[in-house]
């Protein structure tokens, strides 16, 4: 079975290389929302001191930690796998002996993402030299707490996105639910706003959906902002939402992929 | 004069058939944008819940901002990007043959050759919103400043616009350039705030080599009284130039094409 992902590693990665110009424009559009919410946030910041207690260096580290949390725990499922639904090649992954959602898939995201990081980085340098943060509140406690967080929040997406995706078996108008799904993402998840700053009531939902897992608390939990009752719950919830994750992913494939008629191949 | 009117309700109606085929497609489409609409009042009054001002606008000043942004975010979404995807294509295979055959303005037909119709809804959302902001931004909106704030931002959209026409020209000399328009479309996101809160390098980059704020940030200024008859006047005379330079450069491209099947 290692030797499947790593031969998938191997081809995928390859892929994903010819492709590197385009990765690129595609961390362009990732760039620019969180630079716009930073000067936002830290003009704010400025003229009154502060924003509920957090100053502008809070936000410049907020957003520029949102940055490469974003890109680990970010999935790119439904462009890699709803086209292969709708116009019927999902037939040659379909006759391997290996799941396409799990394998195939799964480790393109991966390439896609270590691509994505190497050419954050410089960028990431670059901020960094612009905004000067300051970010002596994280220790290593933090990054190591963060980091089985971190694969859970992307297996979380993972598995949303693709129980998402598997809904091209029924209908065509996948691309609205998705855009609908990045909604509720924008809403709940703290990319635009570290959550706290939200109105209370989306504050109490965010809480409970999954959203947050893939952002905001992994943020917070590396800042070191968070008390151990938080990060307790935080992990309960992170367990909790990949059961039920993992739950929808297989009723939504075994029962799409009967409906598969490989149109047009 | 007439002959384009008149081709332009053509295109207008070829593409009110096609979208009519997907009458389900347009209606989530709507829904969608409403949706949208509304997270973005919300993210507003989000920030003006943690503060009065935001870099001395205030918040009827950011849902006019939103208003304009919106404007220019339609003209893009309706125009624009669709005829970009055509365009693209046509220079690949070949296809861009048929247009330059036809008698009228080979620009003109590559702009207008697909029109999202129910963005037309978006316009008169937009409005709504800057006639709002206005409004709630309260005195001090002269007459005066109200025809720069409508000149402005024409003279800033044709200045996108004609950034846009040398974008995609460029297709002409490197026939595969899908991502002509990305840096257009990634920064356009900028024009939702007044650029004076972004950090100098920010600032240039969004006034001077992609300048979305000068059809966005520019025209609420002026509103706001900050311009003077000088300063429009040279906006206006920036705009002429670069769809002078645009139209050029558009020239020396298709000099460049030499079709792709034949």
């Amino acid at each position: 079975m290692l030797k499947i992902y790593q031969r998938l590693w191997q081809v995928t990665w390859a892929e994903q290389w010819q492709y590197r110009a385009n990765t690129l424009m595609y961390l362009l559009y990732w760039l620019v929302s969180p630079v716009v919410y930073l000067s936002v946030w830290t003009t704010i910041a400025r003229s009154q001191g502060s924003v509920s207690g957090l100053t502008a260096n809070d936000f410049v580290i907020y957003y520029m930690t949102l940055l490469i949390i974003d890109q680990l725990t970010s999935d790119i499922t439904i462009y890699n796998f709803a086209s292969k639904v709708q116009d019927g090649t999902l037939s040659n992954d379909l006759i391997r002996p290996i799941h396409p959602m799990l394998t195939t898939t799964l480790v393109n995201n991966m390439a896609f993402k270590v691509l994505t990081l190497l050419a954050l980085l410089p960028v990431w340098g670059v901020l960094w030299f612009l905004f000067q943060p300051d970010f002596t509140g994280v220790t290593w406690q933090g990054i190591l707490l963060v980091i089985p967080a971190v694969v859970l929040g992307f297996l979380i997406n993972f598995l949303l996105n693709a129980a998402l995706t598997c809904v091209a078996f029924w209908t065509t108008r996948i691309w609205a639910l998705h855009e609908f799904f990045m909604a509720l993402g924008t809403l709940f998840s703290g990319q635009f706003v570290p959550l706290t700053l939200m109105p209370p009531l989306i504050q109490s939902i965010a809480r409970f959906l999954p959203f947050q897992l893939t952002k905001y608390f992994l943020i917070e939990l590396i800042l070191g902002r968070l008390s151990p009752s938080d990060i307790v719950q935080g992990y309960l919830m992170g367990v909790f939402w990949l059961v039920v994750s993992l739950l929808l992913f297989r009723w939504a494939w075994r029962n799409g992929v009967k409906k598969f008629s490989a149109v047009g191949a | 004069m007439k002959n384009t009117l008149c081709l332009i309700k053509v295109f207008l109606q070829v593409n009110l058939q096609m979208s009519l085929a997907y009458r389900a497609d347009t209606v989530i489409n709507l829904l969608l944008n409403l949706m949208w609409l509304g997270w973005e009042l919300l993210s507003l009054s989000i920030i003006f819940s943690n503060t009065k001002t935001l870099g001395g606008w205030g918040v009827g000043e950011l849902i006019t901002l939103l208003g304009v942004f919106r404007l220019v975010n339609t003209l893009m979404a309706a125009l624009l990007w669709p005829a970009t995807e055509k365009f693209n294509a046509s220079v690949r295979d070949g296809s861009m043959d048929y247009t330059l055959l036809q008698p009228a303005n080979s620009l003109f037909l590559v702009t207008f050759a697909r029109i999202t119709v129910w963005r037309i809804w978006d316009l008169v959302l937009a409005v709504i919103l800057v006639v709002a902001g206005t409004f709630m931004s309260g005195a001090g909106t002269s007459p005066l400043s109200l025809l720069y704030f409508v000149v402005l931002t024409l003279s800033g959209v044709l200045i996108i616009y004609s950034l846009w026409v040398v974008l995609i020209a460029l297709t002409f000399w490197f026939t595969k350039f899908d991502n002509n328009v990305t840096i257009l479309a990634a920064l356009l996101d900028a024009g939702r705030y007044p650029s004076t809160v972004y950090p100098a390098w920010l600032r240039i980059i969004v006034t001077f080599v992609v300048p979305i704020a000068l059809a966005t940030t520019v025209p609420v200024q002026a509103l706001r009284g900050e311009l003077g008859g000088q300063q429009v006047l040279i906006f206006l005379a920036v705009s002429a130039a670069s769809l002078l330079v645009a139209s050029q450069v558009w020239k020396y491209g298709i000099r460049q094409y030499s079709g792709a099947s034949s």
